[in-house]
């Protein structure tokens, strides 16, 4: 392997977390260019099923995370176990927050149309929403974001990479059905 | 809750008076919150939302539970907040007088208008979860490493005399004294007290027989307030009648005998 590659392996292992290759540059000395260019190359070293761990780029930086044939010896070895599973409501809450950051319980709910203080605290627990400050209106309510743990668990490599939320717009027919079926329903009321 | 196969149908009662009956295929399981219920009630054909009768729905549904033998806790309690969400929702837009008493009306069009923005952008997040669903069953199950570098590893050498005694006794000095008592005198006393106000309010009631409370109350908020109280007082005592005909109007306040005398078709009214 190429000797910066090799460098950066010895970076990548030992560190717990993901590391920005501008990160890795200046642990190496070397110019991000470059860096780049032996990422890529240990990239490929470990795509291709030949160890029991491959390279990841994720919440803003690389690492190594175990294959995935691999995880139940890992699990067996180590007691660890896959994240409690989301319901729908928490699903959702986290898309709220996690594309309209930063905000407040309120704005979540206002969304939602359910009261989420709930579904925020869970989130919390589970580390994927975070604290941010608090906002600048009356009541100084707490401001809700997504952390590291969300990028992590979603494998973003960061917030830009979410699809944009206009890609989940209803379909214009549909919007148009419910607003003729609410709209005649007014003509109901008033008559 | 995934989509899981099975419908409720929901039958018509007999009755003579009673609306035509309205069938409903509903897969209870599936709802998230109430936008998602009534986005998909009024999107299904044949449906018209406000005359589903929600204690169908219920009765339906713990119809559904006794026949599974399961009582799922979870599924119940976000079905009882989606009912209840719902049943808001519902009595927010069909009552004639709106419940919203903003400075304007809401008219039934803007209702309808305001229902279907919120609607559409919960429809948007909704979806926007279901695919952040496909990731997370993707990635969530990535193990990384996640422990600290060892400490052995991070060892740093102190540098030599760089916490040297005197430098702790020099910080921990300070906290030790005690603190200075802070300087009150600039808080002024309370320049009012309910006993002096109750007076000072008989005084003009008796003089006058009526005044607006605005005209009497001292301008500062806390000294108002007691104020405020002295008029209640006045109130629940019987001395005095308080009169407000519209919110934030003057509160007019006679003295309870001379309204008797003068005018006994007068109703006496609270202030609000």
């Amino acid at each position: 392997m190429h000797s910066l590659a090799r460098r950066l392996e010895a970076l990548l292992f030992i560190s717990a977390r993901p590391l920005p290759a501008a990160e890795l540059a200046v642990a190496c000395a070397c110019p991000d260019d470059e860096v780049v260019e032996a990422l890529a190359s240990l990239r490929d070293e470990y795509d291709a099923e030949r160890h029991g761990f491959v390279l990841n780029e994720v919440a803003g930086g690389f690492t190594f995370t175990v294959a995935d044939d691999c995880a139940s010896d890992v699990r067996r070895l180590t007691g660890a176990q896959r994240p409690d599973e989301l319901t729908p409501a928490l699903l959702e809450t986290l898309a709220v927050v996690a594309y309209l950051q930063p905000v407040t319980r309120s704005d979540v709910a206002e969304v939602r149309g359910v009261s989420s203080e709930w579904a925020l605290s869970s989130l919390e627990e589970r580390g994927l929403v975070e604290q941010q400050g608090r906002a600048d209106t009356p009541g100084s309510p707490i401001l809700y974001g997504s952390g590291e743990r969300f990028l992590k668990l979603f494998g973003l490599r960061s917030r830009s990479e979410l699809p944009p939320l206009e890609e989940f717009s209803l379909q214009s027919s549909a919007v148009e059905e419910i607003r003729a079926r609410l709209l005649a329903n007014a003509e109901r009321r008033r008559a | 809750m995934g989509r899981a196969g099975g419908a409720t149908a929901m039958r018509g009662e007999a009755g003579a008076v009673a609306p035509p009956p309205v069938l409903l295929d509903l897969d209870l399981d599936v709802f998230d919150g109430p936008f998602d219920l009534l986005v998909t009630l009024i999107l299904q054909d044949e449906i018209d939302i406000w005359e589903v009768r929600v204690s169908r729905i219920i009765a339906e549904y713990v119809l559904k539970l006794a026949d599974s033998g399961d009582f799922d806790l979870d599924a119940t309690s976000q079905f009882v907040v989606l009912v209840a969400a719902l049943l808001e929702m519902k009595s927010r837009l069909l009552l004639e007088e709106e419940v919203e008493e903003d400075l304007e009306d809401l008219d039934p069009d803007e209702a309808a208008q305001r229902l279907l923005e919120r609607l559409v952008r919960y429809s948007q997040f909704k979806n926007a979860a279901g695919a952040l669903r496909d990731r997370w069953d993707e990635h969530a199950g990535r193990l990384y490493r996640n422990v600290a570098v060892p400490p052995a590893l991070l060892r740093r050498p102190v540098p030599k005399g760089a916490l040297p005694a005197q430098a702790l006794v020099t910080a921990l000095a300070p906290l030790l004294r005690e603190p200075p008592v802070p300087d009150t005198s600039h808080l002024a006393d309370l320049a009012v007290s309910l006993v002096k106000e109750l007076r000072r309010l008989r005084m003009i009631l008796g003089d006058e027989g009526r005044f607006i409370f605005a005209d009497v109350a001292p301008q500062d908020r806390f000294q108002r307030a007691v104020t405020f109280f002295a008029l209640l007082e006045l109130h629940s005592s019987g001395e005095a009648l308080l009169r407000q005909t519209r919110h934030f109007g003057d509160i007019v306040v006679t003295r309870a005998a001379h309204v008797a005398r003068a005018d006994a078709a007068a109703v006496p009214v609270p202030a609000g």
